[in-house]
């Protein structure tokens, strides 16, 4: 598409503040510069905390803001406990953090994009956060899992009620699939993302294209610029979504580990 | 991760910026927003665990609590009323019961008296009755006595008339008879 707006620009990384690059043996320079990325991410952080220190008065009578914080905490709440069940609770802050950070992160470069800068820019479309995230979920999963279980551990590879010489093909199969785990969570995260704004802008820019050619093509361009807003609401929904699945596969590989004897 | 060994390698082809591909994998800037991630999630993750979420729980369970609370106070509230309720209903009905006995036992102590009553003035009236009919029974003995001693003079009377002799006093009661 020969247009002066790249669709991929908006995920460009911009530095912003540059701090010192650290050498860390083994890793290579660590560039520890603020760029878009980690301010879009630092105000997500900042938003969340803002926000349960106004929603969380902890009033009998809830407001607004208290009843949508409430409404958030509730939702996460409802996944750990019907998920893991009575254990749920401890895993509790750790998914509503994952939850609340991905969900802001998604949400900042929906409502804040007009800005053109950090604030509209979507951390949550950078593969190296997702990656991380998920990195940070299995990991959990992992030490919840040896914790709990000991060596017992390794029976999440071998499902029992299993004739054992199906094991052989089982085990591998049950192995990789745990390995891919992050891989899935932080594609599935990072592909929705991605794509969704990518389909909005090159749309968006459809309609500008458009409007600058003769006016008999005005109306392909108001059909491209409804679908923009079909769009855009389609990527609301996305955006909450995919924090939600993030919030709930996460609950769901806790629960692995956490009922292994019932797996 | 491997990442950050490709990170140092590619680093040198950071100015190119509309080249195409996706710049997501930039790896030189994965570094920086790995460490930043898993700095912001720390915090994040301390100050909601710590101080925010316990607050937004109290405050869902103090609520639910209160409601609990509330519900079993006008469960109770609602018990109490009924016993009362019942009981008002028992003693309305007894009430009802003793004022219609109380009403029967008028009505049937006036009909006794009213039945006495014209018993006894029934008795008067009979009394009065029989001395009335026994008043006129003597007055019509009288009275027919009377019409017997007039017909015997009126007898006598005719008989000297017609015959120019007296009849005798005898004569005349048995003709008379």
């Amino acid at each position: 598409m020969a247009t002066p707006i790249d669709p991929m620009h908006q995920f460009m990384i911009q530095k912003i503040v540059t701090l010192p690059t650290v050498n860390v043996p083994g890793l290579g320079a660590i560039d520890l510069s603020i760029n878009n990325s980690i301010a879009a991410m630092l105000l997500a952080a900042t938003l969340i905390i803002v926000f349960y220190a106004l929603a969380g008065k902890g009033e009998v009578v809830p407001g607004r803001l208290q009843t949508t914080g409430e409404l958030l905490y509730g939702l996460v709440d409802g996944l750990t406990s019907s998920i893991i069940g009575h254990d749920g609770k401890k895993y509790l802050p750790f998914v509503f953090t994952l939850f609340s950070l991905i969900l802001f992160c998604n949400l900042q470069g929906m409502l804040f994009g007009w800005t053109g800068n950090f604030l509209g820019f979507t951390a949550s479309s950078q593969l190296a956060v997702t990656l991380t995230l998920g990195m940070m979920v299995i990991l959990t999963v992992i030490g919840v899992g040896f914790a709990k279980n000991g060596l017992k551990f390794f029976k999440l590879f071998a499902p029992s009620g299993v004739p054992w010489p199906l094991l052989f093909l089982l085990v591998p199969i049950e192995f990789i699939s745990f390995l891919i785990r992050p891989i899935t969570l932080a594609l599935r995260l990072f592909g929705n993302m991605l794509g969704g704004h990518v389909v909005l802008k090159i749309f968006a820019t459809f309609v500008a294209i458009l409007l600058a050619m003769a006016p008999a093509y005005w109306a392909v361009g108001a059909l491209a610029l409804s679908s923009v807003v079909a769009l855009t609401a389609l990527e609301f929904m996305v955006a909450f979504l995919q924090a939600f699945v993030f919030a709930v596969l996460t609950c769901v590989y806790l629960n692995d580990v956490v009922h292994l004897d019932s797996h | 991760m491997a990442t950050e060994h490709q990170g140092a390698v590619e680093s040198t082809e950071a100015p190119q910026h509309e080249s195409g591909g996706l710049p997501q994998l930039q790896f030189e800037h994965w570094g920086g927003q790995i460490v930043w991630l898993l700095l912001i999630f720390a915090v994040l993750y301390t100050v909601l665990s710590k101080a925010l979420l316990p607050r937004v729980s109290g405050a869902i369970d103090e609520r639910g609590a209160k409601i609990a609370g509330d519900i079993a106070d006008a469960r109770r509230l609602k018990d109490e009323a009924e016993v009362q309720a019942r009981a008002a209903a028992a003693e309305v009905a007894e009430a009802r019961a003793k004022a219609q006995k109380t009403a029967a036992d008028a009505k049937a102590k006036a009909s006794a008296e009213a039945a006495e009553r014209q018993a006894k003035e029934e008795a008067i009236l009979a009394e009065k009755l029989a001395a009335a009919e026994a008043s006129i029974q003597a007055a019509r003995d009288a009275a027919m006595s009377q019409v017997r001693v007039v017909a015997e003079e009126t007898a006598g009377a005719i008989v000297e008339k017609l015959t120019g002799k007296a009849a005798s006093a005898a004569e005349l009661k048995s003709a008379l008879a």
